[in-house]
């Protein structure tokens, strides 16, 4: 269906090969992961696909790409509309109408299809996707989840042999994701569609998979079956981690393989592990706390306490209150009801030097923090700011990420580099509070684990509370004290990690579902356990 | 769901109203009408981004009302009658005769300057409610093809602009819970111009990708009817114009 042959890749002004003689076929009917570090060019090689790199971009493409036999080199994106869908990684970006109908038809209007046959498509795509109850609405009120499969749908409108998504749950919650993963899932089983998607999180989509594409840092690209690939390299899931660390002959993809392999391990009684008791020193308080826009509630009597020293989580689906509940703490709007105490302040009060010392925030979108052209202005800036000694921000960056060019861009950055530039600069304030909002959107395993180090440290050196919104459990499982679960605007759960991941199946980490009923999330609890008996 | 009015309608009544009042030219009239079309957008909202257009045109209007009344106070030909209170006059050059800054403010003076006022903020009343009933995007898709291309880019333009205020917003509130308090226009307006940058080469990579532009011919989807209740409609504000005129 897909023939790469010799491709290699540059982009204009820049020295940087992105791929380099790179060549593979993909079968029809064939689901495809591309993964690599972030920046590494997963995105260029999923728009080589239909075209959008080099047309759209620029850029020196080498070699041949074909698709059903037609070459990328002799027509545009546009005249493959039929043949490639391609869902780029924020839909609500690339949504050209307001109605979510319009927009399954807006690429069968643009190519003049007779009006009975679009009809006849939308239809059988809103049943498909099983978005009929939504057909009439805006699309700006559908949650993330619908939306990316309002998305996926005004590409399979054109009935296409290929489908192209780039991150497609990188911004969802686990439930809403598996919706999309099973869509394509069906897809690919009944329809015979051909599915490449790049994706971080390989825990959600690798039970999915046939074939991975591993693009690695330095110009090397393998391809292989999941098994293969994912047996030597570096990103793994924790699904994989654990069967390395437990030296399983095999390394299966499937929580169910997994399970049978480590039925003997589970057979055996292992001391229950010691949570340690956090001293009890209120850092934070939130009392009796309701917010509501318009009719809908954000917030209902909420009331909670974060002490020092601990890093809890809070967690739930995309709308639940999670966001409403942090702007709130760092004091972006009064809640219109109840009260909420940071370290005895108002937060809604502070200014200047003021709160940057009393509350460190970190944003849904880190760049909105940095203005400046280099990442040594910005660092120099939040020196003056804190009244620090020239160069401290920058050796903490140095810390979190230590090959960092000082003279680069921000916006040239990786999102994890980026990240922590934005982290360094709140952290050097040497804030009392930490607050994060989705932090680890589009970061791969390693940038994931040193920014979990960096929060970790924060926490027990200075013995000063973190604050995260996440839908990112393996992270919550490996970093977070403590879980708050929202929904609706009230506090469902909150208890230990342990206690809320274990007692919920569609937030439970890999490890978890694999050592169930064993009160293990991560692979180093595995581990751990184990040595103890030994 | 109410099946919407076709946008054309609404389009059509809007102008024919706009012109009846101008040429009646009656503020309590005018401020009637505000109120039926306020009534109507409110009984009609659907929950699109748009319609918040109507209230950001009667806050637009209500500026514009203000300003025309103080410097209809401030500067003008004095009109005689009840005196309300008295200015001190500037001096102005004797090349600028009939003109006046300051004096006295009759009643009949403020009430002239607030009618105009008034006409002009329903005017602009009368556009917005149009615009919140029948985003641009629909009305698009009922205009001939031959402006179809200066449409779409109307189009990504418009869309851009509320995304704009949103990222503004977002960015401005970001920065202050990085303490920083004097916003510099370039902090600001770096990321924001970065950001909306992207975002059109996204709209338009996406628009590229679903084949936007192979055809020269483009089918519509179905297409909005013009039915009896419309021909009612545009009917019914033709006559109502037609007295505000003549009259």
């Amino acid at each position: 269906m897909i023939t790469f042959s010799n491709v290699s890749l540059i982009y204009p002004h820049s020295t940087k090969t992105i791929l380099e003689d790179l060549s593979f076929q993909i079968q029809e009917g064939e689901m495809v992961l591309v993964m690599g570090e972030t920046g590494s060019g997963k995105s260029s090689l999923l728009r080589l696909i239909n075209g959008l790199v080099p047309h759209h971009t620029g850029g020196i493409l080498a070699g041949d790409i074909s698709v059903d036999g037609i070459s990328t080199r002799t027509v545009k994106p546009g005249s493959l509309a039929h043949l490639v869908g391609i869902v780029g990684q924020n839909p609500i970006n690339g949504f050209v109408t307001d109605i979510v109908e319009e927009e399954l038809a807006f690429s069968m209007e643009a190519l003049n299809f007779a009006p009975d046959v679009m009809r006849k498509r939308v239809e059988e795509v809103l049943d498909l996707l099983s978005l009929s109850s939504l057909r009439n609405r805006s699309i700006a009120t559908l949650s993330g989840g619908e939306q990316q499969r309002v998305a996926i749908g005004a590409a399979l409108v054109m009935q296409p042999k290929v489908l192209v998504l780039d991150e497609p749950t990188s911004a969802l919650d686990p439930i809403a994701a598996e919706e999309v993963l099973s869509v394509l899932h069906r897809l690919v089983h009944d329809l015979s569609v051909t599915v490449i998607i790049a994706e971080h999180r390989l825990e959600r989509v690798i039970q999915f998979v046939d074939r991975i594409i591993y693009i690695e840092g330095n110009g090397e690209t393998s391809i292989g079956s999941a098994d293969e690939i994912l047996k030597s390299s570096e990103l793994v899931p924790p699904i994989v981690k654990l069967a390395r660390a437990l030296n399983l002959s095999e390394i299966g993809t499937s929580v169910r393989e997994v399970r049978r392999a480590t039925d003997e391990i589970r057979s055996h009684q292992y001391p229950l592990p010691v949570v340690a008791q956090k001293a009890n020193s209120p850092a934070i308080e939130v009392t009796d706390v309701s917010h509501s826009y318009g009719e809908k509630v954000a917030l209902n009597k909420v009331n909670t306490t974060i002490h020092h020293g601990e890093i809890v989580a809070i967690m739930g689906r995309n709308g639940a209150g999670k966001s409403t509940l942090l702007h709130s703490i760092v004091g972006l709007h009064t809640p219109q009801k109840g009260s909420i105490s940071v370290n005895g302040q108002d937060p809604t009060e502070l200014t200047g030097g003021a709160r940057r010392q009393a509350i460190g925030y970190v944003p849904q979108e880190p760049s909105d923090l940095l203005f400046a052209s280099s990442v040594e202005e910005e660092c120099s800036h939040a020196d003056r700011d804190n009244e620090l000694e020239p160069g401290s921000t920058a050796a903490l960056l140095n810390r979190l990420v230590p090959h960092i060019s000082h003279n680069a861009h921000p916006n040239d950055l990786s999102e994890g580099q980026r990240l922590a530039l934005v982290l360094s600069i709140v952290l050097a304030a040497s804030p009392d509070v930490l607050v994060l909002d989705e932090p680890t959107r589009g970061l791969d395993y390693r940038a994931k684990s040193l920014f979990g180090l960096a929060l970790k440290e924060y926490a027990t050196q200075f013995n000063r509370p973190v604050l995260l919104a996440t839908h990112d459990v393996e992270l919550v499982a490996e970093l977070a004290d403590r879980v708050l679960f929202l929904a609706e605007g009230d506090i469902v759960a909150d208890g230990t990690t342990l206690e809320v991941l274990l007692s919920s199946p569609a937030f439970a980490p890999q490890v978890a579902k694999i050592m169930s009923p064993k009160p293990w999330l991560t692979v180093s609890d595995v581990v751990q356990a184990l040595g103890d008996v030994k | 769901m109410k099946k919407p009015l076709h946008p054309l309608t609404l389009w059509i009544s809007a102008i024919l109203l706009a012109i009846g009042v101008v040429a009646l030219d009656n503020a309590w009239i005018a401020l009637a009408i505000v109120g039926a079309v306020a009534l109507l957008v409110f009984a009609r909202r659907d929950g699109s981004p748009w319609e918040r257009s109507f209230n950001l045109s009667l806050r637009i209007g209500a500026v514009i009302l203000g300003i025309r009344t103080i410097v209809g106070i401030l500067i003008g030909v004095p009109i005689p009658g009840t005196v309300l209170f008295t200015l001190p006059i500037l001096d102005l050059p004797s090349w600028m005769p009939g003109i006046r800054i300051g004096g006295a403010v009759t009643l009949e003076r403020l009430s002239s300057s607030l009618h105009e006022g008034v006409i002009i903020a329903t005017m602009i009343a009368l556009f917005g409610a149009a615009t919140s009933l029948t985003s641009p995007h629909k009305l698009l898709r009922v205009t001939p093809s031959f402006i179809y291309e200066i449409g779409i880019t109307l189009v990504i333009a418009t869309s851009l602009f509320p995304q704009l205020a949103t990222s503004a917003r977002r960015i401005r509130t970001a920065q202050k819970l990085r303490g920083m308090e004097n916003i510099h226009i370039r902090s600001m307006a770096i990321p924001l111009l970065e950001e909306s940058l992207s975002r059109s080469l996204q709209l338009a990579a996406a628009m590229d990708a679903r084949g936007y532009g192979i055809s020269r011919k483009r089918s519509r989807y179905r297409p909005q009817q013009w039915l009896m209740r419309d021909n009612v409609i545009v009917l019914l504000t033709v006559a109502t114009s037609a007295v505000m005129v003549v009259r």
